[in-house]
């Protein structure tokens, strides 16, 4: 009897996370990828390569998990990505590396701040207004790289910035740890810090939280922007790895960012979600990309795979978050 | 007794909802240290016109004065920062947080680490404990524990304990013995007279004159978003004013107190 | 007072204020194009062009209606193409289109069964359908585009559907006109067109009243994939071929042209008509440019902008319409 009171302890702990679904679901994948192909998917090529790209996707999915938990969404997060990549390479040969860091970081900014003011000051439906975003920054790229082939010249991929952003470090490539201290930062910020709070509160119940005060619309427009300045950081983080300007850079790259935001356990309807769970669910993503090259298999079975375990995991998350794991513990 | 200049002043206010008028040419005035019942029949426009006064609704026409200075702004926080605390009816509690970050919403204290603010969960957890206590919170209800648990008198108990924990020059209260039990509303009440004998405005909205009567100064009824009653209860029974809602439409002289 | 008459107007009618822009469009473009851009031939291509997207975009505007949302009309638009072109080389077009349509039901029934019974969001439910159909129809084309030979596209039933011109007009805008009314009849003169709205506007309300809000979600999710399949069915038999890629991006101008025609996104408010005003809108812009030699890279940038300046000018419309 000790050990399932232990146990349904534990149990009542996990579940009380949003990201418990996740957690569960990277568990059972990595079972059955080392079930059905052990050679295939733990070799030292795949496992980096699954690091480095959920690094990435990661760092946009946590951006995106701001938003949805201010009760918002953001659809044009791909082409902020490449809008910001790109920026970051054209403007290199006039501010320097450093300089073009943070003047693609500014437009990023730029991009979810004029979002976000839309929305709160416009009283419009963010899906419109980021979706007009989607259309325009992808318009911007296609007007920027129609045409002229911008070139990252061997000093600038030297350049410590360059290396300290893009680079390796002992074999691992440093967008993991970049990924690693946003995650620490973030979640800092959103569990420990006023700012946190009241984007819970506005997400969870924005008529509530402005009737204590809070300015929710501060509050949403910071979430756009931190959203918007986290997926031009990791538009420049893969740039800096390999700088090609490409114009479909970033394409459908939301959907991804928005799925692992909801199989971490971002609720759609605010205040509900795990920044961890977001990281979660870009490895399940990155790591059945990967897999299913692996085994050889078209890759339209990734974006209906992808389709499939993201509507099994919101069902499989809300439910969790009625209290379905207690359901289970304590019997009908 | 010597006159005050009156810390709320509310003059010919008007507020529309598109083309739905909530308050009609709405005039009132309040006091520090008094303690005024604000009441009338459901739609009557009590809760729009405390909205207006706690800065959820920016009047269309009309000025509000608070402590003499005419309100230009209307934001929950300015009217937060200015002294005023609400026990609202539908909102004030984010289901998704616990009971001390709901506690502590908009004004949550922290500790400086490096000289970065974070939250200082101790003094959350440790004061709106004891508040909760005080208010009969259950014992194994801890205040991590998210609102969302609770039940409607345990929520409204954590708003009203709030309100009395941040009093500060007003306190507003809409409805504050809904779901509560006997001996509940009773301490309700007995907050209320304390808050008052503090010197704070209280203003309680109720459907029940009865109760209300027996607590306030002055009682003001609203109708269709017109005030349309305005006495000292010393110049008028429970009864006289009942009759006033019933028969409606009659506007009352403000009489004072004799 | 003519101020207040005209503000009852326009709070009636949702499609009033994408009508005026439409307007102000055709005469802004004659004027600046010389009459290049506003000739019948140009004009009646543009219409042609935009019937099939008009098809999704009623069937999208219908499930706005209802509070909810369907992004991955294009998806099935794509398979519903696929399979229409695939039967009719060995079927008649006719069932080849009926089989095509009962796939477009089936989707549709997929996404507003998880959307009513397990009470998921819409957005998420369409898009899991989205990526779940797009990667299908890329599977079942690996890749490559399938045609009809040219010997093949004549018969009624193929030219009817799409494959052939009545009046010098592509079929299909006939069907669209049809559509349109059907659809503008059920959605004002029949009891379910009352529901519909009223599930969208206060769903609670609506159940309070005994509306099976479930089964009038449902009912606009199945004609919504009906309508996306049958659009699909008419490209396909338009082109003559189809490849995996059909029908992408579509849902995004469908959702912007229903904004854009008065459609409110929290529902209970439509204007059909509206939409394909919506429609017919973007799709001028895109053909303008094109005629005015602007590179086609500034099209989707012009489309964000239009979407956003849009919305925000429909809500200070319905604002101002609102106001005393």
């Amino acid at each position: 009897m000790l050990r399932s009171l232990a146990l349904s302890n534990v149990f009542r702990l996990l579940e009380k996370a949003p990201s418990f679904g996740a957690v569960i679901g990277v568990t059972v994948m990595l079972i059955a990828f080392t079930l059905v192909d052990f050679s295939g998917w733990w070799t030292k090529q795949t496992i980096s390569n699954v690091v480095h790209f959920t690094s990435l996707l990661a760092i946009l999915a946590m951006g995106q998990a701001l938003v949805i938990l201010s009760k918002e969404i953001d659809l044009s997060v791909g082409a902020v990505y490449g809008l910001t990549g790109i920026s970051f390479i054209y403007l290199q040969p006039i501010l320097g590396v450093p300089g073009s860091v943070i003047g693609s970081l500014a437009i990023a900014m730029l991009c979810g701040w004029v979002q976000g003011f839309a929305v709160v000051k416009g009283k419009l439906p963010s899906m419109i207004v980021t979706l007009g975003g989607l259309f325009a920054f992808r318009g911007i790229i296609y007007v920027l790289t129609g045409g002229s082939v911008h070139s990252f010249p061997v000093e600038a991929q030297n350049h410590w910035l360059t290396q300290l952003l893009g680079g390796e470090f002992m074999g691992i490539k440093g967008a993991i740890i970049w990924m690693l201290l946003v995650l620490l930062i973030l979640s800092a910020l959103l569990w420990t810090t006023r700012f946190g709070n009241r984007l819970l509160a506005t997400g969870g119940n924005a008529d509530s939280a402005l009737s204590r005060g809070i300015r929710t619309d501060r509050v949403k427009i910071a979430a756009f922007i931190l959203c918007a300045c986290l997926a031009g950081f990791s538009g420049i983080l893969t740039l800096a790895d390999e700088p090609q300007t490409h114009v479909t850079i970033g394409e459908l790259l939301e959907l991804d960012a928005i799925a692992a935001a909801v199989i971490g356990g971002c609720l759609l309807t605010g205040g509900r979600g795990s920044l961890v769970g977001a990281v979660l669910g870009a490895l399940i993503l990155v790591s059945f990309r990967y897999e299913l090259i692996a085994l050889g298999a078209p890759s339209s079975w990734y974006i209906s795979f992808v389709g499939a375990l993201l509507i099994a995991s919101v069902i499989f998350n809300q439910w969790l978050a009625r209290g379905g794991g207690l359901w289970l513990i304590q019997g009908k | 007794m010597t006159a005050q200049h009156p810390l709320i002043q509310v003059n010919n206010l008007d507020l529309f909802f598109g083309q739905f008028r909530a308050l009609n040419n709405v005039s009132v005035d309040f006091k520090s240290g008094e303690l005024v019942g604000l009441v009338g029949d459901n739609g009557a426009g009590k809760t729009t016109l405390i909205r207006v006064l706690c800065g959820i609704h920016a009047p269309t026409r009309g000025e509000v004065y608070f402590d003499g200075q005419r309100v230009v702004e209307f934001h929950p926080k300015l009217a937060i920062d200015q002294g005023i605390e609400t026990i609202q009816q539908s909102v004030g509690l984010c289901d998704n947080l616990s009971i001390a970050r709901n506690f502590y919403l908009g004004r949550e204290p922290v500790k400086r680490i490096l000289g970065i603010p974070f939250l200082d969960f101790r003094k959350m957890r440790d004061i709106s404990a004891r508040v909760i206590r005080e208010f009969g919170l259950r014992e194994n209800v801890s205040p991590d524990d998210e609102v969302e648990r609770l039940s409607g008198g345990e929520r409204q108990s954590v708003k009203i304990g709030r309100a009395v924990e941040f009093k500060n020059r007003v306190v507003i209260m809409d409805e504050p013995t809904n779901h509560l039990s006997v001996r509940e509303r009773e301490h309700v009440n007995e907050l209320a007279l304390q808050l008052r004998s503090q010197g704070l405005l209280v203003i309680y909205i109720t459907h029940d004159i009865f109760q209300v009567h027996k607590l306030a100064d002055r009682i003001v009824i609203m109708e269709n978003g017109e005030k349309i009653a305005d006495a000292s209860t010393d110049s008028m029974t429970a009864e006289e004013l009942e009759e006033v809602i019933r028969q409606g439409g009659r506007v009352v002289e403000k009489r004072e107190k004799k | 007072m003519p101020a207040a008459n005209l503000k009852n107007l326009v709070r009636r009618h949702a499609e009033l204020g994408i009508i005026l822009i439409a307007v102000l469009l055709i005469f802004a473009f004659s004027v600046s194009s010389g009459g290049v851009w506003a000739n019948f031939y140009n004009i009646s291509t543009i219409v042609q062009v935009t019937a099939t997207l008009g098809l999704m975009t009623l069937g999208v505007a219908l499930v706005i209606a209802t509070g909810e949302i369907d992004i991955s009309v294009g998806s099935t638009f794509g398979i519903a193409s696929l399979v229409y072109l695939w039967l009719s080389l060995r079927i008649d077009p006719a069932f080849a289109m009926l089989a095509a349509v009962a796939i477009g039901i089936l989707i549709g029934w997929f996404n507003g069964m998880l959307v009513t019974k397990t009470g998921t969001p819409s957005l998420i439910v369409t898009l899991g359908s989205l990526m779940i159909f797009r990667g299908l129809a890329i599977a079942l084309t690996s890749g490559f585009a399938f045609s009809i030979p040219y010997k093949a596209r004549n018969g009624l039933s193929y030219v009817i559907l799409g494959g052939g011109e009545i009046f010098g007009l592509n079929t299909a805008i006939i069907w669209l006109v049809l559509a349109l009314i059907v659809l503008t009849m059920m959605l004002k003169y029949m009891r379910w067109g009352n529901r519909l709205l009223a599930t969208g506007g206060s769903s609670e309300s609506a159940l309070s009243r005994g509306v099976r809000t479930d089964r009038v979600k449902l009912s606009a999710f199945v004609l919504c994939g009906a309508l996306a399949a049958f659009g699909g069915v008419l490209e396909a038999g338009k082109l003559g071929s189809a490849d995996g890629s059909m029908g992408r991006l579509m849902e995004l101008q469908a959702i912007a042209a229903c904004v854009l025609g008065g459609c409110l996104l929290a529902g209970g408010r439509i204007s059909l008509a509206g939409a394909l005003v919506g429609t017919f809108v973007l799709s001028s812009i895109q053909s303008y440019l094109v005629v005015m030699g602007v590179r086609p890279q500034w099209f989707i940038l012009l489309l964000g902008i239009i979407v956003v300046l849009a919305a925000w000018g429909d809500r200070l419309l319905r604002q101002w319409a609102l106001s005393r």
